[in-house]
C-alpha cells in the first residue's frame, strides 16, 4: 500500500516536534511514507469559517494530488487538517455538483478514491497493536497518562468515523501497549478553544485551564495528545493559565508519537521533547531511571 | 428589537441558509441540547438554539450581528448530540460566510473576523501558513502587537518560530482557487 504522508503548517512550525517524533517512530518501525508533492494548506479553520468553497478546495488540491499520484491513503497527523482533508473527502464523494465545480477550478480529476487518517487511526489500523508491541524495547510501568483526544479527532462521528465521539479509547489503547496507566477523566473530549486562540485568549485559557486542572486532579504525571493545536494551548499557553488562576499546574505534554517513542527506548532528544514549553525533565528522568 | 419581518424576506433568508446548509431549520425542535453542550455558551449573546430558532423566524440583522456566530469555535458537540441530527455548527458557518459576504463588521468580535481574514490571504500568498508573518500582520491589524510577546523568547529558544516560511511551488494553482472561490 502506498502511503501518502500529508504533514500540514503546523508540523513544520510551533509543533516540529510532532513531525520529529512520528518520523523517528515510523523509522523505527519501518513503515515508509511519502510526503505529497507541493502540500498546500488544508485551509483550517478559517476557510470552512467564512468561505465553503476554499474549505473544500485547499484539501481537494492535495488529495488530488495524492490520488494522480497513486497513493491509496493519506496520513494526517494533524488533527485539524485530517479533519479538513475528510470533511472534503465526504463533500466530494457526496455531491457531484460541488466535485465538478472544484476539479474544474483545480483542472486536476479527484474520485475521492483516498483513504484519509488521522495519527491515532493509523497507528491503530495500519501499523496494528502487535506490531508496536513488538517493538517496546523500554516499558512505562508506573507512569500516569492522562489522553487528551479534543474535538477533531472523532466529531462529526458522521464524517470522522473514528472511535467513540463521547468516550473514545484509542489513544488510552495505545497507551496502555507502552505499559504506563491511562488515567481516565471527564474532559477528554472538551474543546481547548483551539480556533480562537490568538483572537480570544481569555476564553481559550478557560477552556484549556478546565482541561488542565481536570487530569491533574484525577492524578496524571503526563498528557498525551495527537493534535497540534491542542498541543499549543495545553503546552504552550500553560504558564499563563497558571498566573491567571494562581494555581500550579506543572502537566508536561507530549505528542503520542513522543510516548511510543520513549516506549520504543527513542532518546527524549531523538524525539524533540525538549521542543516543549513545559519541562518534562522530573518525568523523562524517571522513565529512563526505570530503565536503566 | 424590530420584531415584524416581511414574510417574504423570511423565506428569502430562510431558503438562503438552507440551500448552504443542506439542512432543515424545522427540523430543531428547541430541546437545547446543543447550547447545554456548548463550550463558549458562557460568552454567547444568543445560544445556540436560540440562533437556530431566529433564523427560522427572518431575523436577519441580530443574527448576522450576532456575538455567538463568530465566537462558535466548531468543536461539532452540538452537531454530534443533537438528537435531530441538524447541522448545528454547519449553520454557524453558514451564518459566517453570509454576513462575510455581506461585509458585516462585528461590533465585538472583530479580531476573530480579522484572524480568519488574515489567515486566508497568508494561504493565498504563500500557499501555506508561515505563522510568523501571520502572527506580526494579525497583531499589526488588530492593534495588539503586544499580546503574547511574552512567549516569543522562549519559543524562538525552543525552536518554534521559524524565521521564514515554505512557499508552494505551483504558487499559481494557489492563487487559481482563490480567484474562482474568493
Amino acid at each position: 500500500m502506498k502511503l501518502a504522508y500529508y504533514p500540514g503548517c503546523s508540523l513544520k512550525g510551533t509543533s516540529f516536534e510532532y513531525e520529529v517524533s512520528l518520523l523517528k517512530v515510523l523509522e523505527v518501525l519501518n513503515i515508509e511514507i511519502k510526503e505529497i508533492p507541493d502540500w498546500n494548506c488544508c485551509g483550517a479553520s478559517a476557510a470552512h469559517s467564512i468561505n465553503h468553497n476554499l474549505s473544500v478546495a485547499l484539501p481537494a488540491r492535495n488529495l488530488a494530488i495524492a490520488e494522480n499520484n497513486g497513493f491509496e491513503n493519506v496520513l494526517a497527523p494533524c488533527a485539524a487538517c485530517s479533519s479538513r482533508l475528510k470533511t472534503a473527502n465526504y463533500e466530494l464523494g457526496s455531491d457531484d455538483v460541488l466535485r465538478k465545480k472544484i476539479t474544474d477550478s483545480l483542472d486536476m480529476p479527484y474520485n475521492a478514491s483516498l483513504g484519509v487518517s488521522n495519527m491515532l487511526e493509523f497507528l491503530l489500523n495500519a501499523v496494528g497493536k502487535e506490531n508496536i508491541k513488538s517493538h517496546i524495547k523500554r516499558p512505562l510501568n508506573g507512569i500516569k497518562v492522562a489522553s487528551y483526544y479534543g474535538c477533531l479527532l472523532v466529531r462529526p462521528p458522521k464524517i470522522m468515523k473514528f472511535d467513540d465521539p463521547e468516550n473514545p479509547v484509542s489513544m488510552d489503547e495505545l497507551v496502555s501497549l507502552t505499559g504506563a496507566t491511562a488515567v481516565d477523566y471527564p474532559y477528554k473530549t472538551d474543546c481547548c478553544g483551539a480556533i480562537n486562540s490568538l483572537s480570544k485568549p481569555d476564553v481559550v485559557m478557560a477552556l484549556t485551564g478546565k482541561v488542565l486542572y481536570n487530569i491533574k486532579e484525577h492524578g496524571a504525571d503526563l498528557v498525551v495528545v495527537a493534535c497540534p493545536l491542542c498541543h499549543s494551548n495545553l503546552d504552550v499557553r500553560q504558564r499563563e493559565i497558571e498566573r491567571k488562576y494562581s494555581e500550579r499546574i506543572g502537566l508536561p505534554v507530549i505528542f503520542i508519537t513522543e510516548l511510543l517513542g520513549l516506549s520504543f527506548g527513542l532518546s527524549p532528544e531523538e524525539l524533540a521533547i525538549d521542543g516543549h514549553m513545559v519541562n518534562a525533565d522530573k518525568i523523562l528522568q524517571k522513565i529512563l531511571a526505570a530503565s536503566r | 428589537m424590530k420584531t415584524i419581518i416581511n414574510e417574504q424576506d423570511r423565506r428569502n433568508f430562510v431558503s438562503q441558509v438552507e440551500t448552504m446548509l443542506h439542512d432543515k431549520l424545522a427540523k430543531c425542535y428547541q430541546c437545547g441540547k446543543c447550547s447545554a453542550g456548548c463550550p463558549v455558551n458562557f460568552e454567547m449573546d444568543y445560544t445556540p438554539n436560540q440562533i437556530i430558532k431566529m433564523t427560522e423566524l427572518g431575523m436577519q440583522d441580530p443574527v448576522l450581528n450576532s456575538k455567538t456566530i463568530w465566537l462558535c469555535v466548531s468543536c461539532n458537540t452540538c452537531s454530534t448530540r443533537c438528537p435531530k441530527g441538524f447541522e448545528v455548527a454547519g449553520i454557524m458557518d453558514v451564518l459566517r460566510e453570509i454576513a462575510t459576504r455581506k461585509g458585516i463588521e462585528s461590533k465585538t468580535e472583530k479580531e476573530i473576523q480579522v484572524f480568519h481574514k488574515v489567515f486566508l490571504d497568508n494561504v493565498k500568498s504563500n500557499g501555506r501558513i508561515f505563522e510568523l508573518e501571520l502572527v506580526g500582520k494579525y497583531r499589526l491589524k488588530t492593534k495588539r502587537l503586544f499580546r503574547d510577546m511574552f512567549l516569543a523568547p522562549k519559543m524562538i529558544e525552543k525552536g518554534k518560530l521559524r524565521m521564514s516560511g515554505d512557499k508552494v511551488s505551483a504558487i499559481n494553482s494557489i492563487a487559481k482557487i482563490f480567484r474562482d472561490f474568493e
